[in-house]
């Protein structure tokens, strides 16, 4: 299985979708709901997926991440968004 | 506090037109005359979601033997929930599916009972395996999630390959290859169901090579046999601390076999609301937490794991509700367990794979062999 390309563009998996909004000690999170079980998504994670919408590829959402958080090693953030992208495909919570 | 259950298990109708030998349902149907009305449903959906559920599993029997089955589904998204339908696909073709996508169904789980078609509709008790293949292409073509379910025993457990190649072709997102769970129908039929070590040992192995092959294509969940295991499963995840299931007569239990334990009342949703139910009935708190542990399950480091493991199953097999799952190596009733692998992995055990002749060879063999699931009055 391999990691997502640059041109890839990345999408909830069918019958993955948002659940509601839960605001828990200050933090909102939103759950994403998927056969059999549930994710929990704050900060950086749900800043990535709420970007995984059929559109965007892949470099676009990195580079809209590097931007916004201009002080982390963009090199990092690149590996850490792919590996995260391919866990949840394994998943089957996102395609690309 | 008492945190909220994740999921309801929506168990609207013990009507079925399956009869598969592994069936799980109590022996005790509720009958048709019981079910719960639509709106009944429908307001325990609502409850459900302001309790804090996210998934609705809506199975049976066949759950598609409501009439009412497009507007449940419409009921449960409008709470909140996520919306599985566990279904034989008996009773299903390309409008009504329409209707249910379109009234919001999430995720549709079929079950499959072989690759060869004389097996599956033997151990089906019915015609039926044409049909989902059929609706498997119809499913494809609708943006939900699609599982094929697969129960694997003694008598098709020697070709799990051959069957995963199978449902491979049918293009799930998700392939749930789970051993049979001895309780209902199949604890009656556990003879001819239960494999042998050699078997199990070979299927193991077929599975994780298919799981590499298909990594990032189709997820593989596999559940094996607990009577093989060395601790027990942690059944529904702990008794009152994840799910509820609502028979169809609006009994509500904390799991699908709970009414076999004498002793235990259980409320129904006509006269008490879920969150009484969960928070405060005395059924939902017998066995929640360590209090009514018994040793080794008091003391033991896997008590946070598997919870004591399943109080049917202890009741069914030892007598004995509060007893440590006789499934657990480390249990006094453990002995239970052990003989019936003995007699399972003996050369006088019922013989294995029935050579696929006709269906109807097949049934007159089956005879003597098990005992179909009836349906309820």
């Amino acid at each position: 299985m391999a990691p997502p390309e640059d041109t890839s563009q990345p999408r909830l998996a069918a019958g993955c979708r948002w659940g509601p909004e839960q605001k828990a000690g200050g933090e909102e999170n939103r759950m994403i709901l998927f056969p059999e079980g549930a994710i929990k998504l704050q900060g950086t994670g749900r800043q990535v997926l709420e970007r995984c919408d059929g559109q965007r590829t892949f470099a676009e959402i990195i580079a809209e991440l590097q931007s916004q958080f201009a002080d982390a090693d963009p090199t990092k953030i690149r590996a850490d968004i792919s590996q995260f992208l391919e866990q949840l495909r394994h998943k089957r919570i996102v395609d690309y | 506090m008492i945190p909220n259950p994740l999921a309801l298990i929506a168990e609207i109708t013990h009507r079925c037109p399956l009869h598969c030998v592994y069936c799980s349902n109590p022996l005790e149907l509720a009958a048709a005359n019981s079910e719960l009305a639509t709106q009944e449903w429908i307001d325990a959906f609502q409850q459900s979601g302001k309790l804090g559920m996210l998934h609705a599993h809506f199975t049976g029997g066949e759950p598609l033997a409501r009439p009412d089955l497009t507007e449940l589904i419409a009921g449960a998204r409008a709470a909140g929930l996520y919306t599985n339908l566990i279904t034989s696909g008996l009773g299903l073709a390309e409008a009504r599916l329409q209707a249910l996508v379109e009234a919001g169904l999430d995720h549709i789980q079929l079950s499959f009972q072989d690759s060869r078609e004389d097996a599956a509709n033997w151990i089906a008790g019915a015609k039926a395996h044409a049909h989902k293949i059929e609706l498997s292409r119809l499913i494809r073509r609708h943006k939900i999630a699609f599982t094929v379910n697969l129960v694997i025993h003694r008598q098709n457990i020697d070709h799990v390959g051959e069957m995963i190649a199978f449902i491979e072709q049918l293009a799930p997102d998700r392939m749930e290859i789970a051993h049979t769970q001895y309780y209902g129908w199949a604890l009656k039929n556990r003879a001819a169901l239960l494999p042998t070590r050699a078997q199990l040992d070979k299927a193991v192995e077929a599975v994780s090579a298919a799981e590499k092959r298909l990594a990032g294509r189709i997820r593989i969940d596999f559940v094996v046999p607990d009577y093989y295991a060395r601790f027990p499963k942690a059944c529904m995840g702990g008794w009152g601390r994840r799910l509820m299931l609502i028979n169809p007569s609006g009994k509500v239990l904390p799991c699908h076999a709970a009414e076999v334990i004498p002793g235990l009342a259980f409320e129904n949703v006509r006269e008490q609301t879920l969150e009484f139910i969960w928070r405060e009935s005395a059924s939902f708190q017998r066995f929640r937490g360590e209090e009514w542990m018994p040793e080794p399950c008091r003391t033991c480091d896997q008590r946070t794991e598997d919870f004591g493991g399943c109080r049917c199953q202890a009741l069914l097999l030892a007598g004995d509700a509060t007893a440590t799952d006789p499934a657990c190596s480390l249990a006094p009733a453990h002995y239970i367990v052990e003989a019936a692998l003995a007699e399972a992995n003996s050369s006088g055990a019922i013989s294995q794979p029935v050579p696929a002749g006709s269906f109807v060879q097949l049934q007159q063999r089956a005879g003597g062999l098990w005992s179909y699931r009836i349906n309820p009055e």
